[in-house]
């Protein structure tokens, strides 16, 4: 489903390296957890795969079903089926929830070739998808993450995804900034969206939403590489360990991580 | 202050010559001490603080003829301004003239008298206040107005009276083929506990190059409150400078809100002055311009005397090579203490050749106030627009979206429906416009 091939990545017009020839593959159905220590690149990763302007790659590719996908912009690539939960949700005063997330999946649907709702078909429709994350309906008519508390947006970001039903959902340290009983809700939630059809990486710094979503590989980060990859086991093996006994790994001939 | 150097004359020294054709004498003893006001104030430069980043030169440079011919249009043409709330309370005004076939009052219910004011240049509020609220002191264009002007607005409200529907005051500009001036005039007083809504609309029927000149005095006696919205939708080719002044008495609330969408030039100063304690008022401006448009907006807040709340919040969004400019002057005088009062100007700069001016301007004489004050000048942000194109937005999408949920929150606060929806388009009409690049021919 996703190929990602050596791939290199610079801030736009900065010439700082981040990624330094990244190497992934997920296929259909599976669910990849990326951990790795704090400025590792995994949040940048996740950003270029959505396609965020402020990066640029300098070599390499990314396939998805089967094409490269550099050429297309942000909006496109969700059209296709990727989706991105944001580490940092963006606030959008004067946008409701509602008329975000009906414009978006009548865009989607659109270029999809599925049926687009209206305005009380897509009612009946989000409704059911409050449940999954036990959302109030307040939500709905409130702008788009505006003075929502750091869980809320993490919710909302997982409520988006149940909405959009996308193939490929990457979710950048949802679980970061989350109690226990709220980390428990987005957990069941991700779990309940997630099916044999499509796929959904998880980026996190902590083994514990691991305990609730149990990943069929796991990958370590550092200085711009994937390092390692194993079974889930390996997590349990960071959270013993922590990095420091990778960090060698990310020095490969000498060159710097 | 007059000064001994001589005069220099402008365009509207000029024109003074030329009084009213029709120029009854009911208005004299204003138009003599206007016409002195006039002949001993200097036409403004930029070399004066106040107009430092306003040119002035493209009205100086306008050949304006003194007749003001109605020209022709259409019944349509002005019908289809007309908001259903005030079926039978809306005046018509058409070039500065008043219009009885297309106005329309006596819905308002006992107690409010509103009409055209030569018709009540006898009744003693008119008497008392007209020309006498005003306070732009060297100020050229309001002597010019005072000198010129024959018909304007009389809104009265006696005690306890309140306004069944809001009125609304329709100042429409035709297609004339020489530029004119319009000297457009409003008197609104409100008694102890009286209540009105005006929607004041200033639109240009056609392209043409015109100036207008709205000098509107406002008197909100004990407990009253008045509820004013101001749109300016003139010819992209015309010149606005608007002269609106409120007084607030004791216990009572003023609150207006200025759309500023056209005129090639306009230059709007709204003055709310405090008499007594315990007032409420509210000066709110959006402003949405584009091309080479001007947008200018002086205003002041005077507060006279303890325990006053005050809010303004300045909204700009600017395209092209439009120029917005910002002078919010806050006074607090010594004695008026437990003030709380709010200026916030947020600018939208939506391309690279915009410009904006802004300059907030505190003068607080008083120790016990709360005075809190900003001003921003930004672009879209990047993350804002890349979250919403991860959404499935298009980048042009999303970038319409986040201007008309910028512009938005002024007018939030606009009561009357059918206004509130017509402006929502209005906004909606800009950012569809300029959410994406000018394609140049």
């Amino acid at each position: 489903m996703l190929e990602i091939k050596d791939l290199h990545v610079e801030v736009e017009g900065e010439g700082i390296e981040i990624l330094k020839g990244v190497n992934l593959t997920i296929n259909k159905g599976e669910i990849h957890a990326i951990m790795g220590p704090n400025g590792s690149g995994k949040s940048t990763l996740a950003k270029v795969v959505a396609g965020h302007p402020e990066y640029e790659v300098t070599k390499g590719d990314i396939i998805y079903n089967g094409e490269s996908i550099l050429e297309l912009d942000p909006d496109e690539r969700s059209h296709a089926g990727l989706f991105l939960a944001f580490q940092y949700p963006v606030e959008v005063p004067g946008v409701t929830n509602n008329t975000l997330l009906r414009e978006s999946y009548n865009t989607i649907a659109a270029s999809r070739g599925r049926e687009e709702l209206d305005p009380l078909e897509f009612d009946d429709y989000i409704r059911e998808k409050l449940d999954l994350v036990e959302m109030n309906p307040d939500f709905l008519e409130r702008s788009v993450n505006t003075g929502f508390s750091g869980g809320e947006k993490k919710r909302n970001e997982i409520f988006q995804m149940a909405v959009l039903e996308p193939a490929l959902a990457l979710l950048d340290e949802t679980d970061s900034g989350l109690d226990i009983d709220a980390l428990r809700i987005v957990a069941d939630g991700i779990n309940k969206l997630h099916h044999e059809d499509n796929s959904v990486v998880l980026i996190t710094h902590y083994q514990r939403l691991l305990n609730y979503i149990v990943p069929d590989h796991v990958h370590v980060m550092i200085g711009g590489k994937v390092v390692k990859s194993g079974g889930k086991e390996l997590a349990l093996e960071l959270e013993e360990k922590g990095y420091d006994w990778l960090e060698s790994l990310a020095t490969v001939n000498g060159e710097a991580k | 202050m007059a000064q001994s150097t001589r005069i220099e004359p402008s365009i509207l020294h000029k024109l003074a010559k030329h009084l009213p054709e029709n120029g009854s004498d009911r208005w004299a003893a204003i138009r003599q001490k206007s016409m002195q006001q006039l002949n001993s104030t200097q036409f403004p430069h930029k070399k004066i603080e106040e107009w430092r980043f306003t040119d002035l030169r493209p009205i100086r440079r306008t050949e304006f003829s003194h007749i003001n011919d109605a020209g022709t249009y259409k019944a349509s043409d002005i019908e289809k301004y007309f908001i259903p709330e005030s079926d039978r309370s809306r005046l018509v005004f058409i070039n500065g003239r008043y219009n009885e076939t297309y106005s329309s009052i006596g819905g308002l219910g006992k107690g409010v008298t509103v009409g055209n004011l030569s018709a009540f240049s006898d009744d003693e509020y008119v008497k008392k206040y007209l020309n006498n609220l005003v306070n732009y002191e060297d100020d050229v264009f309001t002597h010019y107005n005072g000198l010129m002007f024959e018909d304007g607005v009389y809104i009265h409200l006696e005690e306890g009276a309140k306004a069944e529907a809001p009125i609304q005051v329709l100042n429409l500009y035709t297609g004339s083929e020489k530029p004119f001036i319009a000297n457009p005039r409003m008197l609104v007083v409100a008694e102890e506990d009286a209540d009105v809504t005006i929607i004041e609309d200033h639109i240009g029927l056609a392209d043409n190059t015109y100036m207008t000149i709205p000098v509107c005095e406002v008197k909100v006696k004990q407990r009253a409150h008045i509820h004013h919205v101001r749109i300016q939708r003139d010819s992209e080719n015309a010149f606005h400078v608007s002269r609106p002044i409120a007084y607030v008495e004791k216990n009572s609330e003023y609150h207006s809100y200025t759309i500023t969408l056209g005129a090639k030039l306009s230059r709007n100063e709204p003055r709310v002055v405090q008499e007594d304690e315990e007032v409420d008022f509210t000066l709110d401006g959006l402003v949405l311009i584009d091309g080479e448009q001007v947008a200018d907006t002086h205003s002041v807040m005077d507060h006279r005397f303890s325990h006053a709340e005050s809010h303004q919040l300045h909204k700009v969004v600017v395209n092209g090579k439009a120029h917005s400019i910002f002078n919010g002057k806050i006074f607090v005088q010594r004695d008026a203490q437990k003030i709380d009062s709010f200026q916030e100007n947020r600018n939208l700069l939506l391309s690279i050749d915009g410009l904006v001016n802004t300059k907030p301007q505190l003068e607080i004489f008083a120790d016990d106030v709360l005075c809190s004050h900003g001003a921003t000048v930004g672009q879209l942000d990047p993350e804002e627009v890349f979250y919403l194109q991860s959404r499935g937005m298009t980048e042009e999408k999303a970038k319409e979206v986040l201007t008309y949920a910028f512009a938005l929150e002024t007018i939030e606060n606009v009561k009357v429906e059918s206004v509130h929806k017509l402006l929502i388009d209005e906004v909606y009409r800009y950012t569809k416009a300029n959410s994406k690049p000018k394609v140049t021919a």
